[in-house]
């Protein structure tokens, strides 16, 4: 969820409540003071009207109908001082209509010239009911004009004191560690965020210069590790040479020169991964795919037959590919002999060449790793021998040249996709 | 055969010179670039082996002042860094092979001795070993006179066991030799083997006598003893 919705989220959520609560209590505070209005208005009128029988006497037999407002009724025998206050629904017929119409009653009795009459005031509410209503709706619709008013206010304000943070997001997401150089944000107003920039500029400064001295460290190591490496094995070739050397000592000979070989293919390994992490692979040439891949198989054939592997290909000729060309080949011998290495005796190798994607895949027992650690370095499930940096360099090399490499175990066999970026790709037509 | 050698890391510069001297090379050191353009100056030899990161300067540059004067020598550059520019640099101006560090020894030797074949003889010359003869670009060799073709890989093998006669080579060292950077793929040594089989077969068909050894557990060794 992006933070301005979150807050915005917030906000709305608040300000709904506070609409339920306020407009309640309102309509309730109105409601109520309209009522008690009315009631004191009746009250008041009945006091009037028991002053104009006092001023005019014989009024009360007058029968006359005020309206629908005040009625005086003879009634046989006095019976309460009790003064009715109540609600009541009367039945009018308006226009053909028979309607339901709220009323308010105040009745009482009273003796005149010692007859007793029922004194009877009658007001109808339907008005202030429609005044009330009118009243909450009217203060509904502001409430929720000015929470829209706020809500979009607030997105405009918030979008505005955030924008140094999403430019320096947008700053950080263009950082490629590889490729260093500085990040560069801009000063904004707000201490905080400035405090973070140059809080983000140092870390990345750090880490950048880190990478590099882990790049140079690598690379150095490397390098310097080829000469020591060198003088062992030349040691160990000469004490090779002696003459009545004990099936012990050769055996101790031999398993010292298995160790620097191995170190040794390490090494050139791992000069190969720094070297393309320094951009020293960086011209690029127009591969004609179709070839190289006929070329790298051609040159393990050897050991394509004596594995007595079916291969199958299907190779698009007339593509070419946009990319480094020894990078090319390290890609495609590194993936060969990876599949070849692993296939199982007799078993299958498939070359898939197509415009969009190379596909090699060859059958093999299932993967004692998860699949997805295949492309990571040293992951070499059960096999001693290998140093197990081929296919890191061929995810190294996928990452360098911007090819999608992906792994699938499919009905027993090993697959690797790369993925051909459709603006590398150079077709040609006849 | 007068090789000079080139490089400044001392124990690597002994094994070299005992490795070479014992297969019939004469050899002198030099451990800077100084004392390398001094020898040159003063002796023709038939290949030199250089190191290209030298303490008081870059190898190329006793390459550079080889080219000034006439010369068949051979040069074999020794380089830690295997960059392709570095390799390209060395052979464009005037190097004939390049060999990376670590390397195995019979492999500097072979390249020695084929540089030196190529500058000398024009690729000509033939190596002899008792009765057989080989021919270092044509596929094929001759025992007591008769020709046998041989596969490209036999070649290849039979000129590295003839370059390296009377020494223990071991299977990596075979490998790498035929296959490069494929050697450590699977049955190599099952290829080195099935080869040698081959090769022993071709000659003592024919009347030879079964130079090649195994080592138990090491190699071959290309031995008329």
């Amino acid at each position: 969820m992006k933070l301005l919705n979150l807050t915005n989220r917030y906000y709305i959520v608040i300000a709904l409540f506070l609409l339920l609560i306020s407009v309640s209590f309102l309509t309730y505070r109105v409601i109520y003071l309209m009522d008690r209005e009315i009631s004191d208005h009746m009250r008041y009128e009945k006091m009037q009207i028991e002053k104009q029988i006092a001023l005019q006497p014989g009024i009360q037999d007058l029968h006359i109908i005020l309206g629908d407002r005040i009625q005086i009724d003879p009634i046989p025998k006095f019976t309460t001082f009790k003064v009715i206050l109540r609600d009541t629904t009367v039945l009018l017929s308006e226009g053909g209509k028979i309607l339901k119409v709220p009323y308010r009653i105040l009745s009482y009795e009273q003796l005149i010239s010692n007859k007793s009459y029922r004194i009877t005031l009658w007001r109808r509410l339907t008005e202030n009911r429609d005044l009330g209503n009118g009243l909450v709706t009217t203060i509904i619709l502001v409430t929720l004009d000015i929470i829209a008013c706020f809500y979009f206010l607030n997105r405009w304000f918030s979008s505005k004191v955030w924008r140094p943070f999403y430019r320096a997001i947008n700053v950080l997401k263009k950082f490629d560690l590889q490729k260093g150089g500085r990040v560069l944000f801009q000063r904004s107003n707000v201490e905080e965020f400035n405090t973070l920039n140059a809080e983000l500029t140092k870390l990345t400064d750090k880490v950048t210069r880190d990478y590099r001295n882990l790049r140079e460290f690598t690379e150095n190591m490397s390098h310097e590790t080829q000469t020591p490496l060198a003088i062992i094995r030349s040691k160990l070739e000469l004490l090779l040479q002696s003459e009545n050397l004990t099936e012990d000592q050769i055996n101790h000979i031999r398993s010292t020169l298995d160790s620097v070989n191995r170190l040794s293919k390490m090494n050139k390994s791992l000069i190969l991964l720094t070297r393309i992490e320094n951009e020293q692979y960086a011209t690029e040439d127009l591969v004609p795919m179709g070839q190289l891949v006929k070329k790298q198989l051609e040159s393990l054939d050897v050991f394509i037959e004596s594995k007595q592997l079916q291969v199958s290909t299907h190779i698009d000729d007339d593509m070419s590919v946009r990319m480094n060309l020894h990078l090319a080949e390290i890609l495609l011998t590194n993936l060969f002999s990876n599949a070849i290495k692993y296939c199982t005796r007799g078993g299958e190798l498939n070359i898939m060449l197509t415009t969009q994607r190379l596909v090699v895949s060859n059958s093999g027992p299932p993967l004692t790793i998860p699949g997805d650690q295949i492309f990571e370095r040293f992951k070499k499930g059960d096999s001693p021998d290998s140093v197990g940096l081929g296919l890191a360099i061929v995810k190294k090399i996928g990452g360098h040249c911007n090819l999608q490499l992906q792994y699938d175990y499919i009905n027993g066999m090993h697959c690797f996709y790369v993925e051909f970026r459709p603006e590398r790709v150079v077709v040609r037509t006849v | 055969m007068k090789v000079l050698l080139v490089e400044d890391e001392k124990e690597l510069l002994q094994s070299m010179v005992a490795f070479l001297k014992e297969s019939g090379m004469v050899c002198e050191q030099a451990t800077d670039l100084s004392s390398a353009l001094e020898k040159i100056d003063l002796y023709d030899y038939d290949c030199i082996v250089l190191d290209i990161g030298l303490p008081d300067g870059n190898g190329l540059k006793l390459i550079e002042e080889m080219q000034k004067k006439e010369h068949k020598t051979g040069i074999v550059i020794v380089s830690a860094r295997n960059s392709l520019d570095d390799r390209l640099t060395g052979l464009n101006i005037g190097a004939d092979d390049y060999i990376t560090k670590p390397f195995y020894m019979p492999e500097l030797t072979a390249r020695i001795k084929s540089v030196v074949r190529r500058r000398t003889f024009e690729g000509k010359r033939e190596i002899t070993y008792h009765e057989l003869r080989v021919l270092p670009d044509e596929m094929v060799m001759y025992v007591n006179d008769k020709m046998i073709s041989l596969t490209k890989k036999e070649h290849e093998l039979l000129m590295y066991l003839l370059s390296n006669s009377n020494k223990v080579l071991t299977k990596e060292s075979i490998a790498e030799h035929l296959w490069g950077d494929h050697a450590d793929m699977a049955d190599s040594f099952d290829f080195i083997y099935s080869h040698i089989k081959n090769l022993r077969k071709k000659i003592t068909d024919h009347g030879g006598k079964d130079y090649l050894k195994s080592v138990y557990g090491v190699g071959y060794k290309f031995s008329g003893e």
